[in-house]
Order: C-alpha cells, then sequence, then structure tokens
C-alpha cells in the first residue's frame, strides 16, 4: 500500500515535515516481498503469458538511464498485445502483485525500475499501424522509439510534431509523462500531440479513449505517470517533414539569454528555441526555422534585437576577457575543448546540406548521450512561468556551481493548449503558467570524477529547494523525488488523484512508488 | 551449507543502508548481529540533517519509538575556557534525537535484510569467487555460510577488520569516549543543543545534552585514562563555570572505544579482496563526532557497489574505492582549515556565527581554539592535515594512496 502521510505541519520537529518543512516521504520505496508469486506465476501460465525469471533476463532491467535506483523484478513479460497485457493486469489485480512498465527506460528517478513484482517491457510492441496522408495522423503501437516513427514517417514526407530529444525513448513512457523538444513553445510538449489512445486499464480493461470518447481516462493517461493504464496504441498528429535552418547566439551571462528567449518566444518568430550553455560565461541560444520565408522574415526583423554575438565576435570578447585572469585559463582550455569537440557533432556534414541540418533527432540525441551521457545521469530541473524562470534558472545555476566545476543548463518553453488544462492536472506544468511554461534542466558534467549517489541526491534536493521556495513545479517529481510532489501540486490535488487511482486500481498495482 | 549473496556482520544504521540497496536490487542479504535485536548502543543519537533525509528518503517517517526526549536539537553550541560561547542551528532544521536501541532495529525491519541475532562473526576466509564466513548463534555450535562479499559494519573495533588487518587497531590511536547520566537540579544549558566544549583541561571530546529527563555528561580522551576521574573533573567543572547542578551520576553509565584520527588525516580503511568495511568501521567521522549519516551514506555506497560489481560484472574494490570519494571529500572537508575557512562543509555556519561576534571575542576565541588544538599536537596531524589541504586545493580531491 502507498504510504499516505499527514499533511498538517506536526508539533514534532523530526516529523517528516520537518525538513524546510518539505513533506519528505519515504522515496527509495522498499522492495515488494513476492507474496503470492508462485501461485501468479501458474495463473499467468495457465492464460498462456510467457514469464521470464532467470536472471539474465531480469538482470538487465536493474536500473534504468538515471543509474541510481537499482531494483530487481521477480519475472519480466514481454508485451505482444494488448489482450496479454489486459490478461496479465487482471491476474496482477487478483494476486496484488505489482506491474512496472518500461518503454525505453530512460527515466532517471527509477520511475520505470520493478522493486520486485512483473516488469512489462511495452518494446514488444513497436510496429506502425497506420498513417493517414490527408488527415495526417498516425496511428502506431505505444512501445516504438521516436527514432523509428521518424524513420517511417519520413519515407513519406512525413514527421512527427514534438520528441524529447533522445532516439530511444518510447512514444507511450513520453504521452504518460510529456516530454519536451526544442520546438515545444511552438507545438506544446509531446504528449499534447496524441488525438486519441488505446489503454489497458489497471483492472485488465481494453479501452479506447480521447477527447470525445472516455475523455475522463484520456485526461489521466496523457501526463499520468503510468498511474491510470498501460498506453498500448496511440494515434498521433503528424506534419510534413521540413529540413531545419539553424542560428546560434552566443551570450555571456544568463539574464539577457533567457529574456531573449522569452521574448522570442512571444514573437512567434521562430520555429525551434532554446538555451544550452557551455559555462556560467557561455551560453548558447539557438533559434532555428522551418522555411527560408521565416528564417529570412526572422533575420530582417528580430535578429537586431537580440543581444547575443555571433561566433566570431563573441570569441573575441572571450579572448579579451580571459588574457587579464590567467587564474581562468583553465576554463579557457575547457571551452576550447568544448567547441572543438561538441561543435562538430551539433553540425555533422553528413547530416548537413547547405547550411540546412537534416535529420535533427539523429543530431540531437547523438550529442546528447556522447556528451552528457553518464554512467549516471542526473537531471533535476525546474518548471516555471515566464515570470519566474529568469529567477529559477539563475538560483539553480547557482546551486550547479556548488557542486560541479563544469555543467550544462538546457532551457525550453512549453506552449500550452487551453483545451488540455485537464491533462496537465497532475504534471509538471505549473498552475500560474498562462500561455508558455518554461523548463530548465540542471545537467552536472563530471569529467571523470565520481560522485555517490547521495551526493547528487543532495545535489538534487537544493535544486527542487530552490523550486520550493519560489512555489513552482518540476519536470520529473516521480520516483526518488516524489517527496516534493504535494508541495509542488498542493495537497487537494494529490489527493484527488490518489482517490482516482484507488477507484481505477484497487490493488494498487500499476506502477506504485512512482507517484503516490 | 547455506550460501547467499551477501552477508553483513553487525545490525547498525550502516548495515541497513547496505541492506537497503541490495535487498532492492534482489539480492539475498543475511546480517548477523552478535547481541539480541532489538540492542543497546552507545551514541548521542544527535543525527546531522543529512542523515536525517537519508532516514526519510530510505526508510520512510520515523516513528516516536525511535526518539528520545527531547526529540530534537536545533543545533550545537560550543563553550570555551574564556566562557564565550556560541550556537549555531543546523542548515537543515532541527535533526532527531535518536534513540539508537530501536532506531537501529527499525532501520534494520525496514531494509527487509534477514537477520540473525545473537550470532558471532567469528573468522572470514576469501577465495576467488566467494568468501566462507564461521559465525557461532550464543550456546551453540559455530557454523558456515558462503556468500560472494561481505561487508563489514561492526564499529570502531570492527572484527571484520580485524580479520584483515590484525594489526590495524593497535597502529592507529584509540580514544576512550564515556558518558554518566544525571537527575538534573538546575541546568541552564539549553536543552536545544548539543553542547561541545573546546577545553584542553576536560579532554580531547566533552560534551552535554538533555535525555529523558536526565542530563549527558560525556568525556573523551586517549586509552588509558580513568574513566570515573575524568567524569568527575568535568562535572565539577560544569557546575563551577556553568552553574549546572546535577545529582550523583546514575549507575547506567557507558563507555567504548572510538577511531577518531582516519578522517582529519585521510587514511580510511576500505576493505581487501570481496570484504568492503564501511561506516564508523572505516574511519568516517564528522566534525562533532557525529558518525551516523556518515554510516548511512557509506554503507549505502557499499551496497550500492557490491550491486554494481554483481550486475556489471567489476571488481567490487575498485568500484566501492571510486563510489566513496566523494563522500571522502565531504568527510574530510569538515576538518581542511581551507574548507573550513572559505566554503561551507558543516551543516552548521560557523563562519557566520564567528564574524557576528565583537573583534575582541574573535580574537579570545581563535586563541581557544589554538590552545584546545594543541592538546592533539602527539598525533603530529598538523602537518598531514596542511598537506592535504594543499592537495584539496590543487588537485581537487584527496589521494587514494593512504586507503587500505
Amino acid at each position: 500500500m502507498p504510504t499516505i502521510i499527514s499533511h498538517s505541519l506536526p508539533a514534532d520537529h523530526v516529523a517528516p515535515d520537518a525538513l524546510l518543512g518539505i513533506p519528505r516521504q519515504q522515496s527509495n520505496p522498499s522492495r515488494w516481498q513476492g507474496g503470492q508469486w508462485h501461485e501468479f506465476v501458474q495463473a499467468l501460465q495457465q492464460v498462456g503469458i510467457d514469464i521470464q525469471q532467470q536472471a539474465h533476463s531480469t538482470g538487465i532491467y536493474i536500473t534504468d538511464a538515471g543509474g541510481l535506483a537499482h531494483g530487481l523484478p521477480h519475472g519480466v513479460v514481454i508485451a505482444q498485445s494488448a489482450e496479454q497485457i489486459a490478461s496479465l493486469m487482471q491476474t496482477a489485480q487478483r494476486f496484488a502483485v505489482p506491474v512496472t512498465t518500461r518503454g525505453g527506460g530512460l527515466t532517471t528517478e527509477g520511475e520505470s525500475v520493478a522493486f520486485g513484482g512483473v516488469l512489462l517491457d511495452m518494446t514488444g510492441m513497436s510496429r506502425v499501424l497506420e498513417v493517414d496522408h490527408k488527415a495526417l495522423t498516425v496511428r502506431t503501437q505505444a512501445g516504438i522509439f521516436w527514432h523509428h516513427l521518424a524513420e517511417e514517417l519520413r519515407r513519406d514526407g512525413l514527421d512527427y510534431l514534438s520528441a524529447p530529444l533522445n532516439l530511444t525513448s518510447s512514444v507511450g513512457g513520453t504521452l504518460g509523462v510529456g516530454g519536451i523538444d526544442v520546438n515545444s513553445s511552438k507545438h506544446g510538449c509531446s504528449a499534447d500531440q496524441a488525438l486519441a489512445l488505446q489503454v489497458v486499464t489497471p483492472t485488465g480493461e481494453i479501452v479506447e479513449c480521447s477527447d470525445a470518447m472516455n475523455h475522463a481516462l484520456f485526461e489521466r493517461v496523457i501526463l499520468g505517470y503510468g498511474q491510470f493504464g498501460i498506453i498500448t496504441e496511440a494515434l498521433l498528429k503528424i506534419r510534413p517533414y521540413t529540413p531545419l535552418r539553424m542560428h546560434y547566439f552566443y551570450y555571456n551571462s544568463l539574464h539577457p539569454c533567457v529574456e531573449d528567449l522569452l521574448m522570442l518566444d512571444r514573437s512567434e518568430s521562430c520555429d525551434y528555441t532554446g538555451i544550452l550553455t557551455m559555462m556560467d560565461s557561455a551560453i548558447t541560444l539557438l533559434v532555428a526555422f522551418d522555411s527560408v520565408e521565416r528564417e529570412t522574415a526572422f533575420m530582417a526583423q528580430m535578429k537586431g534585437g537580440l543581444r547575443g554575438y555571433g561566433e566570431f565576435m563573441f570569441a573575441l570578447r572571450l579572448a579579451a576577457s580571459f588574457i587579464l585572469r590567467p587564474w581562468a585559463w583553465k576554463e579557457a582550455l575547457f571551452l576550447l575543448q568544448r567547441k572543438r569537440e561538441l561543435f562538430p557533432d551539433l553540425q555533422p556534414v553528413h547530416h548537413m546540406q547547405d547550411g540546412v541540418m537534416y535529420d535533427r533527432t539523429a543530431v540531437f540525441s547523438k550529442a546528447v548521450w556522447k556528451h552528457w551521457g553518464e554512467r549516471q545521469m542526473v537531471i533535476p530541473d525546474l518548471a516555471t512561468s515566464a515570470d519566474k524562470f529568469i529567477e529559477a534558472v539563475e538560483r539553480g545555476n547557482a546551486v550547479c556551481r556548488n557542486y560541479f566545476p563544469y555543467y550544462t543548463l538546457y532551457c525550453v518553453g512549453i506552449r500550452l493548449r487551453a483545451d488540455h488544462q485537464a491533462h496537465y492536472e497532475l504534471s509538471s506544468i505549473p498552475s500560474d503558467a498562462q500561455g508558455w511554461a518554461y523548463g530548465c534542466e540542471f545537467e552536472p558534467m563530471y569529467n571523470g570524477q565520481e560522485y555517490s549517489r547521495d551526493t547528487l541526491q543532495s545535489f538534487k534536493n537544493d535544486i527542487y529547494d530552490v523550486g520550493v521556495e519560489l512555489e513552482t513545479s518540476y519536470y520529473r517529481f516521480g520516483g526518488m523525488m516524489k517527496g516534493y510532489i504535494r508541495r509542488a501540486l498542493g495537497d487537494a490535488v494529490v489527493e484527488k488523484h490518489l482517490k482516482l487511482k484507488q477507484q481505477a486500481d484497487p490493488a494498487m498495482i500499476l506502477n506504485r512508488d512512482v507517484i503516490f | 551449507m547455506r550460501k547467499v549473496d551477501v552477508i553483513i556482520v553487525g545490525a547498525s544504521l550502516a548495515a541497513a543502508a547496505a541492506a537497503k540497496r541490495l535487498v532492492d536490487a534482489g539480492l539475498e542479504t543475511v546480517i548477523l548481529e552478535k547481541q539480541q535485536l532489538p540492542r543497546h548502543k552507545i551514541c548521542s543519537g544527535i543525527l546531522s540533517p543529512r542523515g536525517h533525509r537519508f532516514l526519510i528518503e530510505n526508510f520512510g517517517a520515523l516513528p516516536r519509538k525511535v526518539l528520545h526526549e527531547p526529540t530534537s536539537c536545533r543545533g550545537v553550541t560550543f563553550h570555551f575556557p574564556s566562557m564565550l560561547s556560541m550556537s549555531m542551528d543546523f542548515f537543515g532544521g532541527p535533526t532527531p534525537h535518536l534513540h539508537r536501541k530501536y532506531a537501529d532495529h527499525w532501520a534494520i525491519k525496514q531494509s527487509h535484510g534477514e537477520v540473525m541475532d545473537e550470532t558471532s562473526f567469528l573468522s572470514l576466509t576469501q577465495s576467488d569467487d566467494h568468501v566462507m564466513v564461521r559465525a557461532r548463534k550464543r550456546g551453540g555450535d559455530s557454523f558456515q555460510i558462503q556468500c560472494r562479499y561481505v561487508i563489514g559494519a561492526d564499529g570502531p573495533v570492527s572484527p571484520v577488520l580485524r580479520s584483515l588487518y590484525p594489526s590495524y587497531h593497535k597502529d592507529i590511536p584509540m580514544f576512550f569516549v564515556g558518558q554518566k547520566f544525571h537527575e538534573i537540579i538546575d541546568c541552564p544549558l539549553d536543552e536545544d543543543y548539543f553542547h561541545f566544549w573546546f577545553h584542553p583541561d576536560l579532554g580531547h571530546y566533552t560534551w552535554s545534552h538533555a535525555r529523558d529527563g536526565r542530563q549527558i555528561v560525556g568525556v573523551g580522551y586517549k586509552v588509558g585514562d580513568k574513566f570515573h576521574e575524568r567524569h568527575a573533573y568535568v562535572a565539577n567543572y560544569f557546575k563551577q563555570k556553568h552553574g549546572v547542578h546535577l545529582k550523583p551520576a546514575d549507575v547506567d553509565h557507558e563507555g567504548c572505544s572510538e577511531n577518531f584520527g582516519p578522517s582529519l588525516i585521510n587514511r580510511y580503511v576500505f576493505g581487501k579482496g570481496r570484504v568492503l568495511i564501511t561506516g564508523q568501521a572505516t574511519g568516517f567521522l564528522n566534525m562533532i563526532g557525529e558518525g551516523m549519516s556518515c554510516a548511512l551514506h557509506s554503507g549505502a555506497i557499499a551496497g550500492e557497489s557490491i550491486v554494481d560489481a554483481i550486475f556489471h560484472q567489476q571488481p567490487v574494490q575498485e568500484i566501492y574505492r571510486s563510489n566513496i570519494a566523494s563522500e571522502v571529500r565531504r568527510t574530510t572537508d569538515q576538518w581542511n582549515p581551507l574548507k573550513i575557512a572559505f566554503a561551507k562543509p558543516h551543516e552548521a555556519d560557523f563562519p557566520k556565527a564567528l564574524m557576528s561576534m565583537p573583534m575582541q571575542d574573535r580574537l579570545i576565541l581563535m586563541r581557544d581554539i589554538w590552545r584546545f588544538v594543541k592538546l592533539y599536537k602527539e598525533f603530529k596531524w598538523g602537518r598531514q592535515i596542511a598537506a592535504l589541504s594543499m592537495q584539496r586545493l590543487f588537485r581537487g580531491d584527496y589521494s587514494q594512496k593512504n586507503w587500505l
């Protein structure tokens, strides 16, 4: 059963609420102890479901991309069909066996790690079912990775709207948590492109849902952190494929760069925007366009208003600033090395033609894994309204400086859909955000240095404590960070969803300990 | 003969943290404890805020039973021979005053590790792919268990450590800390704080705080002195200088050996082969002598390292030593004068409290601290600490060369 903590601040200083008044709770869940496992396995075999229990099968799911939480499932089921998953869920409810779903396993807080019970590997369901060229929609199985979907769509000159900059995140997993891309300021979060879903409920019913049909379930499953159902198929909105016309502007401090990002998003003059920092004094604003017309209009009307520099001018200014500070030459060397290694990977010759980038998913994903992928990936973040964003970025940056010599901030805007307010209720979208929400991820670069899990946990807590003080939200608030959920969303919202969850999942077995 | 994945010796907080990580990862884990659980444990029980957070995140909200009265501690008060004193609140808010007997037992139960209590560790033999552990149940015959890895979480005089390095404890200075409990007649010391004396005449480690209606008078000194005389001297000092009127000590006084020193000079011991040493046995100790948070974190790291070793098939010592490096940095930073002056390595703000005093008091206080530090001169740690400070400044890290 989930841990339900008391909500009022108790008189006792060392009760769960005592740490800076944050209602933290046990966020590294206890392993499920295996009650009725053998009976459960027998029942599964009777309905023809294959479950793998050998260590060589379960061991590969020991951790997620975060690499911090380690948990071993008792058994693994590879998803094959909605009917198979429905049978699995019916049996799991009967024996109260936890089921943890996993697509690409790209969670960072152990959300897709099974602390005992069944791990349901959704990558077994990864076929594209139907592409509708007229209506511009695709129906696909939900275990498919975005890059695989992109490949299939590209054959017909089509593309998805928005997906995480990561080759191996699954469609179902992304729709469950949100997903951001450098075009999210235009198209919204990845979850917003879903038009309809086929869902297996925690009690094992197969239900089709959309804004028009079973809308309550649709609202809960989209951005629902896997609590209200397993997405087996998705109908997604798509668009004609366009290559990318990229431009980079360089800044030597965060404040003007973030202000320019906010201004550009409001002006709707760019199709892609984002900030990527290399150091506190070297910050990149990325802008890109889907067409020559948009690019030309931006260059004529908007470029002059930006406070960033081109690469050459920025290099000159940096050189001037370093020349009088010999003690900072180590930083200069780091920047030079970064430029030499990272820049070619962001504009690789084989993906570029006449300054235009083809296959942005492949380019960005490879660069992300190559330059930021580590054995342990810790990416705490803050999600705020436009008004609070600059303060959140600057304070989070100060926390990074306390912990690591080098780190990267990745900032992006997320266009909100007024008709999807209900979807956002139990999500990272802060309730005070109007028009756009903003997210900033803080990612340490280890440079060969090892950090203990708890050092990284302290770092995450310090970033999230900034969010507590700013009364805002987070993207990665499940799993190990779930102690912050009540403060971010408020007790009323969490209680409401907990009641809904208890109705939908009486044994509380589907993705337990992720949120509640 | 029984075969398990991991045997942990000792049922302490370090053991609970290690067991938590191992059990979560699906490894069969057995905890050997020589006493019957719940067992008594000598400890001030004042946990640091970082340790408090670890307990909540890993084991859940603290039940009332695991706390003494007062249930929490706001911070630390330092007292000096010049009769100056300074109070500092913990950064993370008040922290629990743990009743170790029940807190340790609760954490062990929450970890879901299998406990064999009243079972003493006797010896171990390492092979290429396993370790044979010999143990004895109280009143029974000795028996063997085979495991893949052993974690020694058995405190400052660790028998597991002794089985690896028989002369280790003879080669480092050992201290004795003892506490007596007094009924209170009148005690002006604020019961919300942990009180510590920087006074060379009182001993190497002198403290006092309230517990369950009584006042603790604690003394620490190099092994060889007499506890009762030391204690009487300190109790009399408290009475004369601080007006602390206490009844004669109750009969339930207690004491234990401490391996104070390895944290200062970065001479930790982390084990050999398939045997990992963790918790206070390694030498981890925070500046005010708090070892519980280090125990929790190093225990967890030991558990994580074994999980890594098993699932990534790498040598466990290599992984443990690379994973523990950040805990070493954090702990040794607390004793590093450069870090104390320019960073904030502690969980309370000493530089701020110091700077809030008048200049004249600051000078007196620094003089008092210097006189107190001279008490440790005989251990010849000064140059080593200075060298380590430079190492940290220029390399960004402490060397692993002197670890055992």
